[in-house]
């Protein structure tokens, strides 16, 4: 049997007196697109940080693609093909639209980052000053795929691609994020509340968006609150409370769990407006 | 007794000696630490504050002949003035435009103090006596006096009384609320710009009454005392946590033992050396400080807060090609002076270039860049001295020196955030200095290297000022347009996306230190050759050529032309070498007209001449 | 205010100077010397700089009361940074009107800017320039600064064989002038047979040294050596007496100003020091100048107005008998013999090193916060 690309076991993680995510478990399979739910504070961005390498759990294990994972730096996640969104957003202001995508592309740079041990960083300085034929080829096909990336969106970035990042719209800044984690050419694709603060349209837009991908074959981890969306594209949930997983399986059933009625009826602050209907 | 006396003796004078200036440090550093906590700044003008504190006591006892408390009010309420004065005037309306414009300003306003008190009380020392009875205590066998206590008692009721105040009135509640998050304590309601005034108006009263104390215990003050307090202040702020008000207290206590102990090891010209040492090594062991609750995960930055949203202005390539030809031709003009200015100002703008990389492009705001000069110029002079080799090969291989040496000393402060690279650099800057003054065997110590040789290419001495002013030009647009080049490739925006938000960076694949360690790299080995060619035009350099005061220029350059803008850096350093030329006419009146001019600039320029980019 | 006696001290001089030299000395006279001075007017050292600005006011006031040549001075404020005086080096080399160069004030400032004077032939006259090297720099490079090589053994001869000290800690400013002094010193004594236990180095913005002394205390010197500065050496003192060392201290002659007594207050007293120029000197240049001094500021000179004033009679001695032009003077520092001077009493170069040897000391002992002349008597140990 083939391993699920991630898989998570018995992960922990303890703030001074707080259990933020509480053992748990977690396998996404190759081309699958699991959802992350539960109200606010349940400790879903706290697992995506597990995950993803910007924070250490303190007991449990994570495995992607066949490797021991835990723990790593998120530099070396992103080299193994893991790309995450952010929950509040977090693009380059200062750079422009496409060079945040570019950016995104980073572990997909090849000739102009040798992997010579030592003088790496040095030959790549001088290969950023020389710039050869292959460093420009290689760049040149990156802008050309970023571009292509970026025309997903239709027109929302594409025309503003020169624009420096924070000139865009709360929606297309959310936009950008998922367009730089896709320049990545991920394995697996975290999305942290992709259509948090977007309206009507536009969540409806995004949840198209996020079939395409889908049905491209891209794996997705998701974490949305609009449980709407979340029951139409997830093939599995995972609902989560206080740190504890509550319910997992097909959408309908944790729909229907009662832990996970009550969790969500028993938390005033919910994270969505949205009914659970 | 007595064998208890001689085994212990020593240990417990030093001890207490420890404890005597470190209490003066204590009380330096809980005045910062309440101003970081609230407004997240680093007030270089704390030090100046407290000359200022120093001087009207001084005025009001010569000519008022006031007794002591009456000394303390008007110590207390001049100085709360001021505070309140340069929040209102100096940076208020610095807020909401980059972080590193308020740090620019406190320097600028530090500068203009500085110089008002040389102008008004002259530069000379002055005698300050104590106004209390000097009754001594025999400890150990060293005594300690009324002033020792008195220095103690106001830092630790201070410090208590900042807890209890911040803890427990509703201002306090306020200012805590103002310090975790300005924008959302001012949506609550609570009247920030009022936090903020009588924070400063406290930290700068405590910081005058700490001026008087410590005048009083030298019976000396004079209008330099300042940088020095300041620096020492911020040390031991950190050592406690940066911001955390008992800390400070705790933190100036460890740095005074720290400093005695190391004295009674290895001698007083060690001294600073265990000061920075212990900086560093706090910043790498505890970066919240020894004192410090350790934080779990830094909070999520919004993006853009670093530098300003940045608007750079396009220069069009004619213009800069128009510009570079002029200065090509210059030379050409009977100008020499101009012509020595202008080498200077394009000696300055190697080391600007670098820094405008590091501290603009990757935002790792360096407090200590002038150490890269120091490497450089001493590597390329003890080549040229010791080994022979001539000016074409000593001056690059002391750039590579330099990028090497830089990157390695470096390292430490690669993995830290914000502030405290900046304080980690200037701890690297005042060591890599120290080691000069310390390694008397390959340095020459305090002696300085002399005779090294005049630049020279193909047996010709360059000994014109032109033909030097050209050598440096070319220079100058060489490194300048390979950084342009590099900025333009995927270096340039991996390193602006570490500047950003180097979370989201390495969540990306970028590996952080490796593209800080590049940057630093590459800059270092410009400042290095700039190190390198000014030590061959001077003949002469010792530890005191390249000091912290040229690493602040450096940063002001950079500021002010632009972080990250490499003809701003250029701009930034001719405009800066110039205008004090240019005020020569105002003589002692000079370095206020430059401090004025560049709170100006600052005030209504904060991005930048040229922009951020 | 010129005395009487000063205008005979310095008609002396003249008359000193080779008769047939007179004419040059008339032409001279006529026109205005300018000098160009590159020292501290603001920053750390800018107290020096105000220093020499008196003495220099001074000293021109008097040369024309003479009816010596007009000298005026441009003072270019410095920081005694490097980067400030090299430019200043060459804006003074190609003003034709300056004559002859005077400071800059560190030895890291004036010898950084030494090539620019020795390409631009112009005099470079170092006055606080003590490091040994400074006058390598060139045959346009002199001082009149006070060699270590003769304070030193001086020094050492008056702690040594003078106050019967013979165990001796040194502390010393830790800049190429504390650093030559102390290793002069050490020298020196260990000749006369004394034993040095201690040498501590301490940094320029100092002010605490109660551990360094607790570190000296505990070799048990018989006697205290300081090389520093009046402002540092009273902060020295002071904690001295808080440790309640008892040891005699002697200290170099930099420490001789009115300034040490009124920072050092009651902890100076006891103090050994020596100096080149001592107000109670009964030589009449020094009479003369510490007068006029006192008349036009109300205050007594130190030993650094003393310095700039010798430079500036120096100066005017030089136009007056060779001539205002730059080769002149540099010629003249050749040849110039036995110019009265406060510091040396009569200064003559030594062509080879370009240096003035022959400084005077007057051995001093602060009593009743007053610097007296020193009986012979010792310390009790």
């Amino acid at each position: 049997m083939v391993p699920p690309l991630l898989q998570v076991r018995g992960v922990t993680r303890r703030f001074a007196g707080l259990v933020a995510v509480n053992a748990i478990d977690l396998d996404v399979a190759e081309g699958e697109l699991v959802s992350v739910i539960g109200p606010n504070g349940a400790g879903k961005s706290t697992l995506f940080n597990l995950i993803s390498g910007l924070d250490r759990p303190n007991v449990g294990t994570v495995h992607f693609a066949g490797q021991d994972v835990t723990g790593l730096r998120p530099e070396r996640l992103a080299a193994l093909g893991l790309a995450r969104t952010f929950q509040h957003g977090r693009v380059f202001g200062n750079l422009s639209v496409i060079d945040n995508v570019l950016v995104g592309a980073h572990v997909r740079l090849r000739c102009v980052r040798p992997a010579v041990p030592l003088l790496g960083p040095l030959i790549e300085l001088g290969l950023a000053a020389w710039r050869p034929a292959a460093v420009r080829a290689e760049e040149q096909s990156l802008r050309a795929d970023a571009e292509a990336i970026l025309a997903l969106f239709g027109d929302r970035l594409l025309p503003r691609r020169d624009q420096p990042a924070y000139s865009l719209s709360y929606a297309n800044r959310r936009r950008l994020e998922i367009a730089r984690a896709l320049a990545l050419h991920p394995r697996l694709l975290l999305m942290d509340e992709p259509t948090a603060g977007m309206n009507e349209s536009e969540t409806a837009e995004m949840q198209v968006l996020i079939g395409r991908l889908k049905a491209s074959g891209q794996t997705l981890l998701l974490i949305e609150h609009k449980l709407e969306m979340v029951m139409r594209l997830s093939d599995r949930v995972l609902a989560m409370d206080d740190g504890q997983r509550i319910a997992e399986g097909l959408p309908g059933r944790v729909r229907n769990d009662p832990a996970v009625i009550e969790a969500y009826l028993g938390h005033h602050a919910l994270g969505s407006a949205e009914p659970v209907a | 007794m007595m064998i208890n006396q001689l085994a212990f003796g020593p240990w417990l004078d030093y001890t207490v000696n420890g404890l005597i200036i470190g209490n003066i440090y204590a009380l330096l550093a809980v005045g910062l630490a309440l101003i970081f906590g609230v407004a997240n700044l680093i007030n270089f003008a704390h030090g100046s504050v407290y000359t200022v504190g120093a001087y009207l006591g001084w005025a009001s006892i010569t000519y008022l002949h006031t007794p002591l408390p009456v000394t303390l009010v008007i110590v207390i309420t001049g100085s709360a003035l001021l505070g309140v004065a340069i929040e209102r005037v100096g940076l208020r309306a610095l807020h909401g435009s980059s972080r590193i414009a308020p740090l620019l300003a406190t320097i600028g306003i530090s500068l203009v103090l500085d110089q008002l008190v040389q102008l008004f009380c002259s530069p000379d020392p002055r005698a300050l006596a104590s106004q209390l009875p000097d009754l001594r205590i025999q400890i150990g066998r060293g005594t300690i006096g009324t002033l020792d206590l008195l220095i103690a008692g106001v830092g630790l009721v201070s410090a208590t009384g900042l807890y209890g105040f911040l803890r427990y009135t509703k201002l306090g509640w306020a200012v805590r609320a103002t310090a975790q998050d300005q924008d959302a304590a001012r949506q609550m309601g609570v009247d920030t710009d009022r936090v903020n005034v009588t924070v400063f108006a406290i930290a700068s009263a405590l910081g005058g009454v700490s001026g008087l104390l410590v005048g009083m215990y030298y019976n000396s003050i004079d209008p330099n005392m300042s940088f020095d307090a300041t620096l020492k202040g911020v040390v031991a702020m950190m050592i406690g946590g940066l911001g955390n008000v008992p800390g400070a207290l705790g933190g100036g206590l460890l740095l005074g033992l720290t400093e005695s102990y190391g004295i009674a090891l290895f001698g007083s010209s060690y001294r600073n050396l265990f000061a920075f040492a212990l900086l560093i090594l706090i910043l790498v062991a505890a970066p919240n400080g020894l004192f410090g609750r350790r934080r779990d995960l830094p909070p999520e930055p919004m993006t853009g807060t670093f530098i300003a949203r940045s608007r750079p202005l396009r220069l069009p390539r004619a213009l800069v090609a128009g510009v570079v030809l002029a200065a090509a031709l210059l030379p050409l003009l009977p100008a020499p002076y101009l012509l020595q200015t202008l080498t200077t100002a394009l000696l300055s703008a190697l080391l600007a270039l670098s820094l405008t990389l590091v501290a603009g492009t990757v935002g790792q705001i360096s407090l200590g860049h002038a150490a890269l000069l120091a490497i450089g110029g001493y590597a390329s002079g003890l080549l040229a001295l010791d080994c022979g080799l001539p000016f074409v090969w000593s001056v690059p291989l002391a750039g590579v020196i330099t990028a090497l040496l830089g990157t390695l000393l470096v390292f430490p402060a690669l993995r830290m955030q914000g502030h405290y690279v900046s304080i980690a650099t200037l701890g690297i800057g005042e060591i890599v200095t120290l080691v000069i003054l310390n390694w008397t065997g390959l340095t020459q110590g305090a002696m300085g290297l002399t005779g090294i040789p005049a630049p020279a290419i193909g047996g010709i001495e360059l000994t014109s000022v032109r033909s030097v002013y050209w050598l440096v030009l070319v220079l100058v647009v060489a490194i300048a347009l390979l950084q342009t080049r590099l900025l333009s490739g995927h270096l340039g925006r991996t390193w602006r996306a570490i500047r950003e938000d180097e979370v989201a960076a390495r969540s990306y694949g970028v590996a952080a230190n490796r593209y800080k360690a590049l940057a630093f790299g590459f800059g270092a080995f410009g400042a290095g050759v700039g190190g390198a060619i000014t030590a061959h035009l001077y003949s002469y350099i010792d530890y005191r050529t390249f000091d912290t005061t040229l690493s602040i220029l450096a940063l002001t350059m950079v500021i002010l032309g632009g972080l990250g803008n490499v003809a701003g850096a250029v701009l930034g350093s001719v405009l800066l070498v110039s205008l004090p030329e240019l005020f020569r006419a105002a003589a002692e009146y000079r370095m206020l007209a430059y401090g004025l001019v560049l709170l100006v600039l600052i005030r209504y320029r904060p991005q930048g001449l040229l922009g951020t980019v | 205010m010129v005395s009487r006696r000063q205008f005979i001290v310095m008609g002396a001089a003249a008359s000193s100077a080779a008769l047939f030299r007179r004419p040059t000395a008339l032409r001279a006279a006529d026109a205005t010397i300018t000098i160009g001075v590159s020292g501290p007017q603001t920053g750390p050292n800018a107290q020096h700089g105000a220093q020499w600005v008196a003495a220099f006011d001074l000293a021109i006031e008097q040369i024309a009361a003479q009816g010596g040549p007009h000298l005026r001075y441009v003072f270019e404020d410095s920081q005694s940074e490097p980067r400030q005086s090299v430019s200043i080096a060459q804006k003074f080399v190609n003003d034709p009107d300056i004559a002859i160069e005077v400071g800059d004030f560190s030895s890291t400032a004036s010898m950084a800017a030494s090539p620019i004077y020795q390409r631009g032939k112009l005099v470079q006259f170092g006055m606080t320039n003590s490091h040994p090297d400074f006058t390598k720099g060139g045959d346009y490079m002199w001082s009149s600064s006070i060699s270590q090589a003769e304070e030193q053994p001086n020094l050492a001869d008056f702690a040594v064989n003078g106050l019967g000290l013979k165990k001796l800690a040194v502390l010393h400013l830790n800049t190429d002038w504390g650093n030559t002094s102390k290793t002069l010193f050490v020298q020196a004594a260990q000749a006369l047979g004394a034993e040095i236990v201690a040498v501590e180095g301490f940094l320029p913005a100092e002010r605490d040294f109660r551990s360094t002394l607790v570190r000296i205390r505990d070799t048990n010197p018989t006697g205290l050596i300081l090389e520093a500065y009046y402002a540092d050496a009273a902060v020295i003192a002071r904690q001295v007496h808080d440790l309640g060392l008892k040891q005699p201290i002697a200290a170099v002659s930099s420490v001789y100003s009115p300034k040490f007594i009124e920072l050092g207050g009651d902890a100076v007293n006891g103090i050994y020091t020596q100096s080149n120029f001592f107000p109670d000197d009964p030589r009449p240049e020094v009479q003369a100048f510490v007068r006029a001094f006192q008349t036009r500021y109300g205050r007594q000179p130190d030993g650094f107005n003393a310095t700039a004033y010798d430079t500036f009679i120096l100066i005017g001695e030089l136009v007056r008998q060779f001539g205002g032009t730059r080769e002149a003077i540099r010629d003249g520092l050749t040849k110039i013999k036995n110019v009265p001077s406060v510091v040396y009493g009569k200064i003559s170069f030594d062509p080879d090193t370009r240096r003035v040897a022959g400084a005077r000391y007057e051995r001093l002992l602060v009593k009743d916060s007053q610097f007296t002349l020193w009986d012979g008597s010792r310390p009790a140990i």
